[in-house]
Order: structure tokens, then C-alpha cells, then sequence
């Protein structure tokens, strides 16, 4: 008969034996022939009829999923064993990378038009709004924006695994240079446009290339060990 | 439901899970259950086989080092008894990622690592129904 070895956590599941001998042609038949023996392990095992994505089995020394999955044949005297991939972590927070793409895009058209308009004020509108994104706040005008486009299928989200931190961070950076520049046109300083061109190549940088000047910052500042700035 | 594990032990872990941030890291724990009681002995550090650019949320050991410790328990006359893996900036409780890939009967250590520095431990066991996981205490014994 073939053995199959089983993980020690489940072996409560079959009167603590650490090896249990079964029938079967193949790989599917002796987990079938398991766990008809010993009903308590289908649950760990399968999930809808199908073996779980977790649940490795190995005849000797090679997972069954590289050779013809649960309809390899067996010997009679061949040696399955059961191992559970063990894998763990926290969940992945999420970023919606259309939506920076937006928030970048809109920040380009409206500082463009501020320049274009010598309206240092509309300059401090933008600002405002990346600040309020950077802290999150529902009322971020570009989230009301997004979500509008979002809603009317004119825009689609695109998510990807990432730490969405650094890029509030960024737009943090993006909103106190902008103040910066409306401040010195305030009082009367033409540097105060530098300050805004620098935020406009700045988010054509990420809005083209995905480069994002703040997040480099953010992780930079991590580096160097200065708290608060701890990627994920 | 209760664990106990020796403080040398947990400085251990803690050192281990600090020096892996701001990824995860993570190993096996070898001991002994006692009726409702589990008791580590030994404890292995395992390298994260998860690609570099996921460890920072993501841990993982191939099957060769689940035989390997197995056996190696086994050979000694205790159990695999659980794992341990760090959350790093983020709580030592179970994430959905965990519950789908844990089993019942197993210890689930986790320990919390905020800004680098070793915050909180906890230990958990999967329900029978895989439902979720229930918290149970971590006993520190001074080692002698």
C-alpha cells in the first residue's frame, strides 16, 4: 500500500497517526481513500471538490502540481506526503494609480492656467486641494472629481499593491512648494512662478513616467532613519 | 488555550523581526502540546522566499523547509508546533492573507515591529471551520 505522510497539524484528524497507508492508482484516489478514512481532513484539504491552492503534495521529492496534478499514477508502495505552504503577511494595502494619474494631470492643466492667466490665486486653490488629498480628507476636490468620472464610467480605477503613504506624502510636498509660489506672488516675487513650474515638471514627471519625486523623498527620508517615514 | 515560551526564546524572534524590517520575516516553532497547552522549545528563523519587492507585507517558507522541520521535530520526539512572522508598521493580528493559508492545531505567532522596534506579540489558533482565528495567551517564562 502507499503511505501518505500527514502534516502535523492535521494529525488530530487521523487518531495522531504521522503516516497513513491507503489504496489507490493514482495521487487523487489515495487523498480520496484519506479521507474517506478519515472524513475530519476533507475541510483542510479541499475546497469545492478541488484540492486547496495551499495544500502541496509530494510524491517523494516532487510536488504532484509538476507532474500530472491528482491523476499521477502511483506504485503501490510509492510515498506521498502532505505539506501545507506556509505563507503569511499583512494584507496589501491598495493604490489607485489613475487616480494619482488624475490628481497629476488636473494639478498640470489648472498651474498651466494659473501661469498662463497670472492667477497666483488659483495657484493656492490647487494647493489646498493637494494638501487635502495628501491628508486624505473626503473632501478632496480631485476625489470628488474622480469619483464623478469613476461614476460616469469615464474613468476606470486601477489598482495596484502598493503603500499608499508616500504618495500623500508627495502631494503634501507638491501642496507646501505651491503655497510657497503663491506666497512670493503675493508679495510681489516673480520667483514665485519657479516654485510653480518646478511642481509642474514635478507631476509631468509621474503623470508620464510614473515617477514620483515626493515618494523618493518619502523613502529617502525613511533611509535615513527619520521616523515617521517608514515605508511598508 | 495558552502558550508558553521561554524569554531567551521571544529575544529571539523580537531580535530576528527587528533585523528583517522593514520586510517580514518569520521561522518555525518545535515543542511539545500538552493537553490544551502548547509549549515551544526551539525556535528556527527561515529566510522570506517571497520575491524582495513583496516582503515588506509578505512572507513565505518553500514545502523543503516544512519537511525538513518536520522531520527534524519528529526525529526528536516533539512537533512542528506553529510559525512565527512579523507585520511590520501594521498589528499582530491575522490578516485575511493568514486565515486562508493557516491550518487548525498550529500556533500562529505574530509579532507587531513599528519603526523597526519590536511593538506587540500575539498568538493565535485557526478555528476548527477555518471561520477565523481565536487569540489565545502567551505565557513568558524567565529562562533559567
Amino acid at each position: 500500500m502507499a503511505s501518505i505522510k500527514i502534516p502535523t497539524p492535521l494529525r488530530v484528524y487521523t487518531g495522531n497517526l504521522a503516516e497513513v497507508q491507503v489504496s489507490g492508482a493514482t495521487v487523487g484516489e489515495a487523498l480520496d481513500a484519506l479521507v474517506a478514512a478519515h472524513p475530519d481532513l476533507k475541510t483542510h484539504l479541499f475546497v469545492d471538490g478541488k484540492l486547496r491552492n495551499f495544500v502541496n503534495i509530494f510524491l517523494g521529492d516532487e510536488d504532484v502540481r509538476f507532474l500530472q496534478g491528482i491523476d499521477t499514477p502511483i506504485s503501490p508502495d510509492a510515498k506521498l506526503r502532505i505539506i501545507p505552504s506556509i505563507a503569511g503577511g499583512d494584507d496589501a494595502p491598495l493604490v489607485d494609480r489613475q487616480r494619482i494619474r488624475f490628481a497629476n494631470g488636473l494639478t498640470i492643466a489648472l498651474l498651466v492656467l494659473a501661469f498662463v492667466l497670472n492667477a497666483p490665486l488659483l495657484v493656492l486653490l490647487v494647493a489646498v486641494a493637494q494638501f487635502l488629498g495628501g491628508i486624505n480628507s473626503p473632501f478632496a476636490p480631485y476625489d470628488w472629481a474622480y469619483r464623478a468620472l469613476i461614476q460616469r464610467g469615464l474613468l476606470s480605477t486601477y489598482l495596484v499593491s502598493d503603500d499608499p503613504q508616500p504618495h500623500r506624502f508627495a502631494s503634501l510636498v507638491g501642496a507646501g512648494v505651491n503655497a510657497l509660489g503663491w506666497l512670493l506672488l503675493t508679495l510681489g516675487s516673480g520667483l514665485g512662478w519657479l516654485a510653480v513650474w518646478i511642481v509642474i515638471v514635478l507631476a509631468n514627471l509621474n503623470f508620464w513616467l510614473r515617477f514620483c519625486m515626493g515618494c523618493w523623498l518619502y523613502y529617502r527620508l525613511g533611509q535615513l532613519g527619520v521616523r515617521g517615514f517608514n515605508a511598508r | 488555550m495558552a502558550v508558553f515560551m521561554p524569554a531567551g526564546l521571544q529575544q529571539t524572534i523580537l531580535t530576528q523581526m527587528e533585523a528583517t524590517f522593514p520586510n517580514e520575516g518569520g521561522g518555525f516553532l518545535i515543542g511539545e502540546q500538552r493537553e490544551a497547552d502548547v509549549y515551544v522549545y526551539e525556535v528556527i528563523a527561515v529566510d522570506n522566499v517571497f520575491p524582495t519587492e513583496e516582503q515588506y507585507h509578505r512572507y513565505a517558507m518553500t514545502p523543503q523547509n516544512w519537511s525538513e522541520m518536520e522531520d527534524r521535530a519528529d526525529a526528536l520526539g516533539f512537533s512542528l508546533i506553529g510559525y512565527y512572522h512579523s507585520h511590520p508598521n501594521s498589528p499582530a493580528i491575522p490578516s485575511e492573507f493568514d486565515r486562508v493559508h493557516a491550518l487548525p492545531n498550529f500556533t500562529y505567532l505574530i509579532t507587531s515591529v513599528i519603526d523597526g522596534r519590536a511593538a506587540e506579540q500575539r498568538v493565535w489558533f485557526l478555528k476548527a471551520d477555518r471561520s477565523a482565528f481565536d487569540e489565545a495567551t502567551l505565557h513568558i517564562e524567565p529562562s533559567g
